[in-house]
């Protein structure tokens, strides 16, 4: 079960032709994924900084 | 977890025998479709929440969970729509489940677009949970979809309470992969929830408190 499924790294990245379909879904997904945790932390810190100010303010 | 379950899924787990390589798509696109339909029912409960106890965290849930439902619905879309190419010969067909799905997308964005649409924002929770109570006929739809009707996507491999007729060589790798992808979009929308929840409770006391 924990064998490698390949024989070498250039038939990870062909997978008998797959590779593109196969690379390109993970690839798009993994930088969309990110995009969202960092597009989230910055919301977090741009509003928890607005209310410092505001807090600072008052 | 996630990236365990990948890494095992696409270096580790056996060729398909009909599909070839290009199966090892599965170990995203499931467990997207999975909580694409998952994080509708659990926005559906806080919906009927809010509109029968008037709770308001439940419509913060609502408002933090649908940008991650829109975001991993188009994941599922986008991961079946390559994955159609190498195995059905196209990208795109409008079958009952495909269909469906896109329609669930929609549905996402269009509870985000109702929302933004107010400035009376008890107004936009009310009304955005109405509509996430009316969508959610959509999803036993997409799930029943490949059984009730004659479509190109294949019936479903894995199943909760019967028997799988994926070989556990394959069904482990995307046990973790769903297990993983599930913790990294509850990190996700606890993150999305708590600016959310500083956004509209941002001149309560406990809020200036709390920074």
């Amino acid at each position: 079960m924990f064998n490698l499924a390949f024989d070498n790294f250039n038939a990870i990245l062909n997978m008998d032709g797959h590779g593109i379909y196969v690379w390109l879904v993970y690839s798009i997904s993994i930088s969309i994924i990110i995009a969202s945790f960092v597009i989230a932390r910055r919301r977090f810190k741009n509003i928890e900084n607005k209310i410092k100010i505001k807090n600072a303010s008052s | 977890m996630l990236m365990v379950g990948w890494i095992w899924g696409l270096l580790f787990a056996p060729e398909d025998a009909v599909q070839g390589n290009s199966y090892r798509i599965i170990f995203l696109h499931v467990p997207a479709n999975i909580f694409a339909q998952m994080i509708y029912y659990f926005m559906s409960v806080c919906a009927l929440m809010h509109l029968v106890w008037r709770v308001k965290l439940a419509a913060y849930l609502i408002k933090s969970a649908a940008p991650i439902g829109a975001m991993i619905t188009f994941i599922a879309i986008f991961s079946g729509s390559i994955w159609g190419i190498p195995t059905w010969g196209t990208w795109w067909q409008w079958d009952a489940r495909i269909t469906s799905t896109l329609i669930l997308f929609i549905m996402y964005l269009g509870i985000l677009t109702l929302h933004g649409a107010f400035s009376n924002l008890e107004k936009a929770d009310r009304l955005m949970s109405i509509l996430v109570v009316v969508g959610v006929v959509n999803i036993p739809i997409i799930k029943k979809s490949v059984d009730w009707w004659s479509t190109l996507h294949q019936q479903a491999s894995i199943s909760v309470s019967g028997s799988s007729s994926i070989d556990p060589s394959m069904l482990y790798p995307l046990f973790i992969s769903v297990i993983g992808l599930g913790f990294t979009l509850i990190s996700l929308g606890i993150l999305n929830s708590h600016s959310y929840i500083f956004t509209r409770e941002k001149n309560k006391r406990w809020v200036s408190e709390h920074v």
